[in-house]
């Protein structure tokens, strides 16, 4: 994934790593980014199953 | 006669460690993902909250390889403590091979990187990445002649579709197999840089992971974390007389022109076709406008005008909130709702906890979604499309430099945008600032002047029919946002921070990536938000049948009145202790009611933003910055608020303005 504000690259394990300290752990579905803490929504499970239903899914890696 | 049975004998596993060195936004994780698939952990490096991803990965049966992703870095000499960390890794690790990833339409701007890390002598395999973006800018690279020129292994790949990750395990086995013949390019340095190096470097009496000549090059640079390395050998002061009458940083600019010499004369032979097809076009000349000190105040002007100000205030809170309030909820559910719960409860107290003026559903349910969802819903799409353009990181870069004058960097914009998202979720987010005073100045400021998206959604439909009231709210909130800052830059002791952030490219927003990311947000919001507005009706409810809540209002109608507004309005400002969303939403109540309205329904928003954190980010900031901090803030908040309401009205009504 790449964060949206200070654009680094980074996979999902060490984003759920830099949520261990916040209180709302698990709870928020959330992806922040390790560095700045930027929140990014993750995508849906419903809207990768359309996506791949109509072949217009994205490896991983790829925002 | 028997038989002996044949039997080979297994070759051991070896293993080696690998890392993967290269700047950011050029696919090292997907190179990395490719590579190790999910055998991943992540840690921080010891002393420090930088990230480092470790990975496994198995090439052939007697290959097993530790694979670091290290952090990004443009230059063996570091800026950021990511580089830091980056740089400790290669020098004290001693890996057995680096690949070096990079952006393949980039070449030419990272190979001086390449240079240096083949310097200091480990053995190099360039990556060059993203290579299908090259092949569409009509641009090619002779592959074979490159890595005749560099004398290392060069492997194309486009890492996100698995493409030349196979020849790239190939080429990784070819290396710590002892199989390729390196002849590794040396730069050409001037007479006066080798000699001062080689005089350098025969005096280094230590062995390094890396050569002597790199360590003597990033001395002859004043690099003090080399030098302080150095010291402990004993040679220091032999190596300070011969960098006596050095100028260092000329030293550093002739380093690096040569070495970007080297890399232009290498692009000039091995590559072909016309970048001039992007390069300058619209979007790089958009991006410069967006980043100057000047025409970026107009631009970001632009898109708090369209984008805040007509989307969410006029539409979201005017026309979407009027017709779900009024067609609704007016008309259908809180008459049926009073009907149904008359008939359960009668004029039990019962039905005031459902029911009435303050009931589940005709106050905290109406609030959130009558008011706060249209609000949020547009506030929400209108931050994914400016997010998904690629704006907010230039958004930083363009604030960097006011604020520098609050004692902050452009970094943090981070924090502070987050804050107008949730400032709870942001005073979290101010542990990335690099030092406490940063930390201590965002935390304030985000307790005071920053609104969440809902509260300042709301506020923004409350003074959407009239720009006046709007620009006077804007200019006092950001004049005390300024104020506070410049204040508390000279009264914490610390020293500025540098920023530093690389500019995603421009892009146009995709519909799915904003219809996701809006969805998601919603989904969010609203698992957070309905529970505690119910709760909060509860308490409210419980409030009334006590007394507590009336005496509270009565309470805090003293400085309501005082700055300027009417009695009415002390409820809002007691929801606002416990959610500032749904304090404004109570603003918007008895504005629509017009109970509030001109001076005083600006005075109302200016309090309202400037007021005390609400419940949950003051125990945020308790855990963040201690208990002494979160109370002295709140307790200088509360009061400071209700003073700037004063002196508003007292300005106002000075100068005759009448809203």
């Amino acid at each position: 994934m790449r964060c949206a504000l200070c654009s680094h690259e980074f996979n999902e394990d060490s984003a759920k790593r830099s949520c261990s300290a916040c209180f709302k752990i698990g709870k928020c579905e959330m992806i922040k980014c390790p560095k700045c803490g930027y929140e990014i929504p993750p995508e849906p499970e419903w809207i990768k199953k359309v996506k791949r239903l109509f072949h217009r899914g994205r490896r991983d890696g790829d925002l | 006669m028997s038989r002996k049975r044949m039997t080979t004998k297994e070759e051991p596993l070896t293993k080696k460690k690998v890392f993967l060195v290269g700047s950011p936004n050029v696919g090292k994780s997907a190179i990395f993902n490719a590579l190790t698939g999910s055998y991943v952990t992540v840690s921080n490096y010891p002393g420090t909250t930088v990230d480092i991803a470790y990975g496994k990965m198995r090439i052939g049966r007697h290959h097993k390889i530790d694979l670091v992703d290290t952090p990004g870095m443009y230059s063996l000499r570091p800026i950021t403590a990511e580089e830091e960390v980056g740089r400790k890794l290669i020098f004290k690790e001693n890996p057995d091979c680096i690949l070096h990833i990079v952006d393949a339409k980039n070449l030419e701007r990272m190979l001086p990187l390449t240079f240096q890390l083949i310097e200091t002598g480990l053995p190099i395999i360039l990556v060059l990445n993203l290579y299908d973006e090259l092949r569409a800018r009509g641009m090619q690279l002779d592959i074979a002649h490159l890595e005749h020129d560099i004398g290392i292994p060069v492997v194309e790949t486009v890492a996100t579709r698995g493409i030349g990750i196979d020849n790239l395990s190939s080429r990784i086995v070819e290396v710590i197999e002892d199989r390729y013949r390196f002849s590794p390019m040396k730069v050409e340095y001037s007479e006066e840089i080798k000699e001062k190096i080689q005089s350098i470097a025969k005096h280094l009496k230590n062995d390094y992971a890396i050569s002597k000549e790199t360590i003597a090059s990033l001395i002859i640079q004043n690099d003090k974390t080399i030098i302080d390395m150095v010291k402990a050998e004993g040679s220091l002061k032999k190596i300070e007389t011969l960098c006596s009458n050095l100028d260092f940083n000329h030293m550093a600019d002739l380093i690096s022109q040569q070495r970007r010499e080297a890399s232009q004369s290498i692009m000039a032979e091995r590559s072909a076709g016309d970048d001039n097809r992007t390069r300058g076009g619209w979007k790089d000349k958009l991006s410069a406008l967006m980043v100057h000190h000047i025409w970026g105040v107009p631009i970001l002007g632009l898109v708090l005008w369209f984008g805040l100000y007509k989307f969410v205030g006029e539409f979201g809170a005017g026309t979407l909130v009027d017709f779900i309030e009024t067609n609704i909820f007016e008309a259908i559910i809180n008459p049926k709702v009073d009907l149904i719960f008359h008939k359960i409860f009668g004029e039990n107290l019962f039905f005031g906890l459902f029911a009435g003026e303050y009931g589940i559903f005709t106050l905290g349910i109406r609030y959130a979604i009558a008011i706060i969802f249209p609000i949020v819903a547009t506030f929400f799409i209108a931050f994914s499309i400016i997010e998904d353009t690629g704006y907010l990181p230039r958004l930083a870069m363009l604030l960097d430099r006011a604020f520098k004058k609050i004692g902050l960097s452009g970094r943090a914009v981070i924090p502070l945008t987050l804050g107008f998202g949730c400032d709870t979720m942001a005073t979290i987010v101010t542990r990335t600032l690099e030092s406490t005073r940063e930390r201590v100045i965002a935390t304030f400021l985000l307790s005071l002047a920053i609104p969440c998206s809902a509260q300042l959604g709301v506020l923004l439909g409350l003074m959407a029919g009239n720009p006046k009231m709007l620009f006077i709210w804007a200019l006092t909130v950001s004049g005390v946002f300024m104020l506070a800052g410049f204040l508390c830059k000279h009264l914490i002791k610390g020293e500025d921070s540098g920023f530093f952030m690389e500019l995603p490219p421009l892009r146009l927003p995709s519909f799915m990536n904003v219809f996701t990311k809006t969805y998601t947000r919603m989904i969010w919001y609203f698992k957070e938000v309905i529970p505690i507005f119910i709760v909060a009706s509860i308490v409210i409810w419980l409030g009334k049948l006590t007394g507590i809540f009336d005496f509270l209002v009565n309470v805090i109608s003293y400085p309501v009145q005082w700055a300027g507004m009417p009695k009415a309005a002390s409820p809002a400002f007691l929801y606002g202790f416990f959610r500032r969303d749904f304090g404004v939403a109570g603003l918007f109540d008895l504005a629509k009611q017009g109970v509030l309205s001109g001076n005083g329904l600006l005075i109302a928003a200016v309090v309202l933003t400037l007021f005390v954190p609400c419940v949950a980010q003051f125990a945020v900031t308790w855990k963040e910055r201690g208990k002494a901090m979160a109370i002295g803030m709140a307790v200088f908040i509360f009061p400071f608020a209700f003073c700037v309401g004063f002196l508003l009205n007292v300005l106002l009504n000075a100068l005759g303005v009448s809203l």
